[in-house]
């Protein structure tokens, strides 16, 4: 139990952190703090498998991601603060709508028939974590995967295939050939951003 | 359903000839115009000629007598088709439609003559002629017809020649509004034979003449109906023959050509209304409420013209409202029941009123388009040819022996006498003597004294000389060519001198009772008593006669007084001058009828035409239109602003609705 | 002391909630993707929960299928704001408001 409310303290203290840090970099920060802490938190929850796959992928490849990006962009907006003449800070409304979104599940997990729960003991009948046949293991994760869930497990290849070509299409070549001299002429002049028209 | 056939039924195909060589003539020439350019003058009189040889060439068919069981039947009959049942199509060729034939294609024939003259030089010559044969074949279809229905398309196609005719002249704005005054007074004619038609195939189930005579004898009609039906008849008859209150339209109609004039509005068209109560006699007969109403109505129009003309300055007006009361004189006529006197005056006044209007057009040719009598004078020494026809048809139309004038007029009068109208009588006795003074006013004015073409226009009392000549004006042939063709002067002359004859002899017609050649022509449609009515009257025909006469030397002394005597001509211009300015309102102002027609027919449609042309409609229906166009792009717009571009607010409204839905599931279905 | 299901349930909506309103009220489409990632995180904590509740692997198996998604997701995400926002000076995603209308 005290895992369990140490590791949500940490997680909700993080994913504050990470919607409401001044510099994205932080913000990537605090994402990985998150990550970390769920990681944890599926380790009591018996998912060791998964746990490992969170570290890997998420905070090792998608962070990393973010952190390419962030050093590619410059990022001079302060959070939460009002455009200039566009949405204005919509920090308020959407929290309202949060809050009542919360409720609204308790409510409704309050009022459902309560499951039969099963601790997480990390002392259980279920024997040592990756052995076949103990809850969570890699064998049965994997045979799982490979014999009855192999339709999803393929379509998802097929999803990456997609957004690796999806990728490369949209940030892939960045200056296409120049025909004649008269752009090189005067390369001191900053090329419009391509989006700033207010139609 | 009976199909009672007036005439020997058979195969005429003269009739054919008589009916349609005029239509032909009329497509013809309005095809090919601009090519046949002068010899559409000699095309249009060829197919008149034509149409008036097969006329006398079918005379034994129209007066032919067929015994047909019990009954006599009298001319011949030409099935054209069956439309429906009760809508059998025919010609009707009997002794009236022959009269009537008679003065269109012979009439007709002169006065296409004389246009070729009168027309020559003008850019709408083919035109003219196009139109001119069109009228006639229209008149004939009127004429020629066996049942209402054919009457009615007659009926329409004369107005829309007259249309045609009168805006002849179309740059002339007065000439159009003319034209179009004249053919929408018409048109209400029009109604009122359309209604009849209605209540006879409600009555008989059929529109053909004989369906709806014998229908009248079989007393299918209830006096209130057969009254109804007469008057709806006759609404048509005043709208087309100029009756009060429809009559307004005829002075105006002298805006045309004066050949128009002669043909249109003296001779034929403005006779459609005699005819077809002539036509119609039988329901006279049976309703005494429709005799008295036509009788009425026909002695007013014809004070009424008398009167009105005795205060016009233009030659033409004065011969149209002479030609509006000589057709009261006639309606009058057959209105009472007294058809053969009725149409006698018809035929006798074919001849003398179209030599009157045709003398004027050579009147009005020499003197350059001057139509004001006030501008006249001394003509008798300029034009003598001119003068004494003009002379012999105005003792034509005043009624004095021999001319043909006195036999036709005093027989209708005497005969409403006899037949028991004192009021008619007294009123068309004295109608004789205002036509003589106005007549003979005429003759006074512009033939006898110095001419007068050279005085200032204002000092004889024209308040608008630059409408001098009026209706014509000098502005009147804006059609004609620079250098007009010599044309020979005789074929003006010559149909003039031809209709000298019937203004002398056409009354000779009626001498000599049942023997006379009139009375043996139209017995058999009319029968003895509508030829010389029977009755008990008061006097004998000798003193009526002399009565009348004296009433007509009455009046030509009063206009010799006037106007005639030496006096009076050599003060001619200062007495035209005090007459002109000194004519009482009444007169100028004809009696109000233009007014009153104005204010309670013209201004009421055109304020209705005004509040839904520029107000319902732009407002309401136009508005409806606006109204969906702004409702649709309102609703657009309010669309529009949802879709800011901006990504924070579509993922706040997601958000926005998935706390709904949350919320939505948790308390409703929850629950 | 074991912790009850609705506990997990709750973090997990809890954590989603974060998620979404960093989403909508912050104006840097990066930290935007970083609250995309902390919603499929939350679901992923569902999954596992209810797969440890009733003992059943489908919920590992999809919480790994949803890791895979959000790494394809958040690629393509990047990628369109780096062609978004190559030349401009600051990141702002109010910028992109070409689709007015």
């Amino acid at each position: 139990m005290t895992t369990f409310v140490i590791l949500a303290v940490l997680i909700i203290a993080s994913a504050v952190f990470v919607v409401s840090a001044p510099r994205t970099v932080y913000g990537v920060i605090g994402l990985l703090a998150n990550f970390f802490c769920l990681a944890v938190m599926y380790l009591t929850l018996d998912a060791e498998f998964l746990a490992v796959i969170q570290v890997i992928v998420y905070s090792g490849a998608i962070l990393m991601l973010f952190l390419f990006v962030i050093a590619l962009l410059s990022s001079g907006v302060r959070p939460f603060a009002p455009g200039k003449n566009r949405l204005p800070n919509v920090l308020i409304p959407v929290s309202i709508f949060a809050a009542i979104a919360f409720a609204g599940l308790m409510f409704t997990f309050a009022h459902t028939s309560p499951i039969t729960e099963h601790a997480s003991d990390v002392s259980s009948i279920f024997g040592p974590a990756g052995t076949a046949g103990v809850f969570g293991s890699v064998a049965d994760f994997g045979r799982a995967l490979f014999t009855t869930y192999l339709l999803p497990f393929e379509a998802t290849a097929f999803v990456l295939i997609i957004a690796v070509i999806g990728v490369i299409a949209l940030a892939g070549d960045v200056d296409p050939p120049r025909k004649g001299p008269g752009r090189r002429a005067a390369p001191g002049k900053p090329r419009e951003p391509i989006l700033k028209e207010r139609v | 359903m009976p199909v009672h056939v007036m005439g020997l039924e058979g195969q005429y195909p003269l009739l054919f000839l008589i009916w349609l060589a005029p239509l032909v003539g009329a497509v013809v020439i309005w095809a090919f115009g601009p090519r046949l350019r002068t010899w559409a003058g000699p095309i249009g009189c060829a197919t008149i000629a034509v149409s008036f040889l097969a006329t006398l060439a079918s005379w034994s068919d129209a007066i032919r007598r067929t015994p047909e069981g019990a009954t006599t039947v009298v001319g011949a009959h030409q099935t054209l088709g069956t439309w429906l049942s009760g809508f059998n199509l025919g010609l009707l060729w009997d002794p009236l439609s022959l009269v009537w034939t008679l003065v269109i294609t012979g009439i007709g024939f002169l006065i296409h003559f004389y246009s070729m003259g009168y027309m020559a030089g003008d850019r709408g010559y083919a035109r003219f002629f196009a139109y001119m044969n069109f009228f006639v074949f229209a008149m004939l279809t009127l004429v020629l017809s066996d049942n209402f229905v054919g009457l009615l398309i007659g009926w329409g196609l004369v107005g829309l020649a007259s249309f045609f005719l009168i805006g002849f002249w179309y740059e002339r704005p007065s000439a159009v509004a003319a034209a179009t005054k004249a053919f929408v007074m018409n048109v209400v004619g029009d109604v009122g034979i359309l209604f009849a038609i209605f209540i006879m195939i409600v009555a008989v189930g059929s529109v053909s003449y004989g369906d709806a005579f014998a229908g009248v004898a079989a007393h299918k009609f209830s006096p209130g109906l057969l009254y109804l039906a007469c008057a709806m008849l006759f609404i048509g008859c005043a709208a087309k023959s100029a009756q009060v209150p429809l009559h307004s339209w005829l002075p105006d109609a002298m805006e045309g050509p004066t050949p128009v004039s002669a043909l249109i509005h003296a001779a034929t068209m403005v006779t459609a209304g005699v005819y077809l109560i002539a036509r119609c006699w039988p329901m006279w007969q049976a309703s005494p409420d429709a005799r008295a109403l036509v009788g009425a109505i026909g002695a007013v129009t014809a004070l009424l013209g008398a009167i009105l003309g005795v205060g016009q300055w233009d030659i033409k007006r004065i011969l149209a409202y002479s030609t509006m009361s000589q057709i009261g004189y006639m309606i009058m006529g057959v209105g009472i029941l007294a058809d053969g006197a009725g149409v006698l005056h018809f035929f006798a006044h074919a001849w003398f009123k179209a030599q009157l209007f045709l003398t004027a057009g050579i009147v009005i040719h020499a003197l350059d388009n001057e139509q004001d009598v006030r501008r006249m004078g001394g003509l008798h020494k300029r034009a003598p040819f001119a003068f004494w026809s003009m002379t012999v048809a105005t003792l034509a139309i005043c009624g004095i022996p021999p001319f043909a004038g006195f036999f036709s007029k005093d027989a209708i009068v005497y005969d409403a006498l006899v037949l028991g109208h004192p009021l008619l009588y007294a009123v068309g006795a004295v109608t004789a003597g205002i036509t003589s003074y106005y007549m003979f006013r005429l003759l006074f004015v512009a033939f006898f004294g110095t001419y007068r073409g050279d005085v200032d226009p204002s000092s004889l009392g024209i308040r608008h000389p630059e409408l001098a000549g009026t209706s014509a004006g000098l502005a009147a042939r804006p059609h004609d060519e620079g250098s007009p063709h010599h044309v020979p002067g005789w074929l003006m002359s010559a149909p003039v001198a031809v209709l000298w004859i019937g203004s002398i002899f056409a009354g000779f017609l009626f001498v000599g009772g049942t023997s006379s050649p009139w009375y043996r022509l139209l017995e058999p449609v009319f029968g003895g008593t509508l030829i010389f009515p029977e009755g008990n009257a008061p006097i004998s025909e000798g003193v009526s006669s002399a009565i009348v006469l004296a009433l007509v030397l009455i009046g030509i002394g009063i206009a010799y007084l006037r106007y005639g005597n030496a006096a009076a001509l050599r003060d001619a211009i200062t007495r035209i001058r005090q007459e002109s300015i000194r004519m009482p309102a009444v007169l100028t102002n004809l009696f109000y009828f233009d007014i009153a027609i104005d204010a309670l027919f013209v201004r009421p449609a055109r304020a209705f035409g005004f509040a839904f042309g520029r107000i319902f409609d732009p407002l309401i229906i136009d508005g409806a239109v606006r109204e969906a166009r702004i409702s649709a792009g309102w609703l657009g717009h309010l669309f529009r602003s949802f879709q800011t571009g901006m990504v924070r607010a579509y993922a706040l409204t997601i958000v926005f609705g998935a706390a709904v839905f949350i919320v939505y599931y948790a308390v409703v279905v929850v629950r | 002391m074991a912790v009850p299901l609705m506990y997990y349930i709750t973090l997990s909506a809890l954590i989603f909630l974060i998620g979404a309103v960093g989403v909508v009220a912050r104006r840097n489409p990066l930290v935007m993707l970083m609250g995309i990632e902390l919603m499929w995180n939350a679901a992923n904590l569902a999954f596992i929960a209810y797969a440890r509740a009733y003992l059943n692997n489908a919920g590992h198996i999809f919480a790994f299928l949803v890791i895979t998604v959000a790494a394809a997701e958040a690629a393509i995400g990047l990628a369109i704001v780096v062609a978004v926002f190559r030349r401009s000076d600051t990141v702002d995603v109010d910028d992109v408001a070409a689709l007015r209308g």
